[in-house]
């Protein structure tokens, strides 16, 4: 990694057909991808459309032979020199070529959705960490210590370095993530849903980092399923829908027409664009007592110890039935804490948090649970069991007697899993753990829904499946919280907006 | 505290030539000293508490057994000093119980001692200048690393089942319960975040063949090499005095 531009490279992609190992149906057919130095190409779709598949493929996370059946080829140029790179032809034969993955990771580097999953969690810090791939490689320590610091110093986490990895917040984790993969400074980078979860500031440290890289002469393929700030600067769109291509081209031609509609593209984000269409929202019940009230709460880790703080501090919210109410601040401000202390995950250092009129001090979380649903951030943490139908189901029977299974079977169609009952949760796209994560919430028909960043992973269809339940359930009486760092859905969804910041909570 | 500054090899060959001596040198009074001394050192380092705590839950259940079947039962026990029917309290039995018990508290206390001053990925990079084969180093960090990943995915799953209605009592059979609640899951995911980890590891480069280099710098100076040096020695000096002693008086001591 010395001087201003990188390695230049280029990768050529066409995919005829790439099927998984035991399925009949391949999961990616007809998708040609072009990574040319300093281009960026964003590759659109919903939920399930083979983004990642293609991702992993172009990242050789994914091998064919290996982990499926794959037909096409792959060819990657080094440099100027483009007789001698010969491309890699896949027949879905025994013979195919196999790829040597940390090879092929000096020249495409690739950073999965799931950012922890890049980290090798046998390192004590994060600088340990970005040089975990250094060290594989044999780096000299003198050139370690000074990648290292200029990939901080690219990533911005100069000020990080001595951290546990596993202390960081989402925004921060998704830059070391990055950070691993451009050690090597390969000359194509692929990235998949780079801007998922992050708050405003994290969003724009993410998109200069994609910038820089560009400048730098890197070829650069975003996945995702949000036409956003970032892949609206594409040169170029590919749509997939189904493991297909439905259309490519200039991000404005595809803008004007119906093809990101139909994939379920989240279109979004700028000002004068199509936006989210707000529901019309039935008023709250005015005269009822509140479902939720928190009454002078104080939270913080650690307190009492060393330079600790109050991540809530003093702090009042009262929800009526029928209302939704929705919380944002910046990543690590503290709203994931906020809803673990409404239904007693975590307990306040002073206050009361009562739910439907009854305080829960003293009340284990599981009886709480009755009158509070609690839509975790991350599916992986909500999703335990071993099926969809027996992940809904779980608990509804104490709660339902004989009418539990009826209850499930309701939940999983409003959120439209109804085909899904026997498949393995880890085995749904994104969208779909996170709809079924909901749809665990939903059955329990609690008094008050927590929802935490409940938006994130959800293409278009799985944003109309939410917002059509959070109206619903407001419909039905009850209360719902939901913290976002999505200005613009909270707007369109919510009654009223608080905001957390430096411990504060404050309405508007 | 000072311990981190020292290399964790030369903590390693302190500790094993503390215990090896221990053995050879056979004595109650020295067992004492030196788990004495391992208590002293931990409260110097800051970690005296957990020391104690983890030297406890091993030792109790340890100094009771030895104390149960050396003290009550010892067949060569001459000087009785009670008896209750067959169980005789003799004084060499308890004599045998202390020394045993002593010597054991005196390993586990050193052990614990130099397990809570160690970072673990230090020693994973002591080890890699010793050229052992990463892999190594890597089982034995995510083997030592096991237990707060193992914690902390339990504490997910378990708060994932209170916030669906668990309610996890007091009693043994309710925690029983619950603990059978969530063994799926936590092999589940345990499985499904390794596999993951794997082809990032492949990625990163982890199974190149060929030299790797260390990023940690682990400190290290002649005098600690020196130190190493010694205290092996000093170890195998006290295994063969011991061994002559032995020989010398005609039998095992």
């Amino acid at each position: 990694m010395s001087g201003q531009e990188t390695a230049r490279a280029t990768l050529q992609a066409a995919i005829d057909s790439f099927a998984f190992h035991g399925d009949s149906a391949p999961a990616l057919r007809g998708v040609q991808v072009e990574a040319v130095p300093g281009s960026l190409t964003a590759v659109l779709g919903g939920s399930g459309s083979g983004k990642s598949t293609l991702g992993r493929l172009l990242g050789a996370w994914l091998e064919g032979g290996r982990d499926g059946t794959l037909k096409g080829t792959l060819q990657l140029y080094v440099g100027d020199n483009t007789d001698e790179s010969r491309p890699l032809v896949y027949s879905g034969a025994d013979d195919d070529p196999r790829i040597d993955a940390a090879a092929w990771a000096d020249h495409v580097g690739y950073v999965p959705q799931d950012a922890a999953a890049m980290l090798s969690a046998v390192r004590g810090t994060v600088e340990e960490e970005l040089a975990f791939g250094l060290e594989n490689r044999g780096t000299a320590r003198a050139d370690m210590v000074r990648i290292v610091a200029e990939t901080a110093h690219r990533t911005g986490l100069t000020g990080l370095l001595e951290r546990d990895p596993a202390t960081l917040s989402g925004g921060e984790l998704r830059r070391l993530a990055l950070g691993c993969a451009i050690v090597a400074d390969p000359g194509i980078l692929i990235l998949d849903e780079p801007l998922a979860s992050l708050d405003d500031a994290g969003a724009r440290a993410l998109t200069g980092l994609v910038k820089a890289q560009l400048a730098r002469g890197t070829a650069v393929v975003v996945l995702s399923q949000h036409a956003d700030s970032l892949t609206r600067t594409a040169s170029q769109w590919i749509v997939l829908k189904g493991g297909a291509v439905t259309a490519a081209g200039r991000p404005d031609r595809l803008l004007a027409g119906d093809s990101l509609a139909d994939a379920g593209v989240v279109v979004s984000g700028l000002p004068g664009q199509r936006s989210l269409q707000a529901q019309p929202r039935l008023s709250p019940v005015p005269a009822a007592a509140p479902a939720l009230e928190l009454d002078g709460v104080s939270f913080g880790y650690h307190a009492g110890g060393p330079g600790s703080s109050l991540l809530l501090d003093n702090a009042d919210l009262s929800v009526r039935p029928g209302e939704i109410v929705a919380v944002t601040g910046p990543n690590g401000a503290g709203k994931s804490t906020l809803l673990r202390l409404f239904n007693g995950l975590l307990r306040p250092l002073r206050g009361e948090v009562r739910v439907d009129g009854k305080a829960i001090s003293g009340v284990p979380t599981g009886i709480v649970a009755e009158r509070l649903g609690l839509l975790f951030q991350h599916p992986h943490d909500q999703l335990f069991e071993r099926t969809v139908q027996r992940e809904v189901s779980f608990g509804l029977e104490r709660l339902f007697g004989d009418g539990a299974q009826a209850r499930a079977e309701a939940a999983l169609a409003s959120v439209g899993l109804d085909g899904d009952g026997g498949v393995h949760p880890h085995e749904l796209s994104g969208s779909g753990q996170r709809l079924l994560a909901l749809a665990t919430v939903l059955a329990r028909e609690p008094a008050v829904l927590a929802l935490d960043e409940p938006t994130v992973a959800l293409d278009a269809h799985g944003l109309q499946r939410l917002t059509a339940a959070i109206s619903a359930a407001a419909g039905r009486g009850a209360a719902v919280v939901l913290v976002t760092h999505d200005l613009a859905f909270a707007r369109a969804h919510a009654h009223r907006t608080v905001k957390l910041s430096g411990g504060v909570l404050a309405g508007s | 505290m000072a311990a981190p500054r020292l290399n964790p090899l030369t903590l390693l060959a302190a500790a094993a030539a503390v215990l090896v001596i221990t053995t050879a040198a056979s004595s109650w009074a020295f067992s004492l000293t030196v788990a004495a001394g391992a208590v002293a050192l931990s409260a110097a380092n800051g970690c005296a508490r957990r020391v104690l705590l983890a030297g406890t839950a091993i030792l109790a259940p340890f100094w009771l057994s030895l104390l149960v079947m050396h003290g009550l039962f010892y067949p060569e026990g001459r000087t009785v000093l009670v008896h209750w029917g067959p169980a005789r309290v003799t004084a060499e039995g308890l004599g045998f119980a202390l020394d045993m018990g002593l010597r054991t508290s005196a390993f586990v206390l050193v052990l614990m001692l130099f397990s809570f001053s160690i970072r673990v990925p230090d020693l994973v990079a002591a080890l890699a200048t010793l050229r052992l084969p990463p892999q190594f180093g890597y089982v034995l960090a995510s083997t030592l690393m096991l237990a707060p990943i193992i914690a902390a995915r339990l504490g997910k799953v378990r708060q994932a089942q209170e916030a669906r209605g668990l309610v996890v009592g007091k009693g043994i059979r309710s925690r029983l319960g619950a603990v059978r609640l969530q063994m799926i899951p936590l092999v589940l995911g345990l499985v499904h975040d390794a596999g993951t980890r794997a082809q990032a590891l492949d990625a990163r480069g982890f199974g190149r063949p060929g030299p790797r280099t260390t990023y940690r710098k682990v400190n290290d100076s002649h005098a600690q090499r020196g130190f190493r040096v010694v205290a092996l020695l000093l170890a195998a000096v006290a295994v063969v005095l011991r061994i002559a002693a032995s020989y010398l008086t005609g039998g095992p001591a």
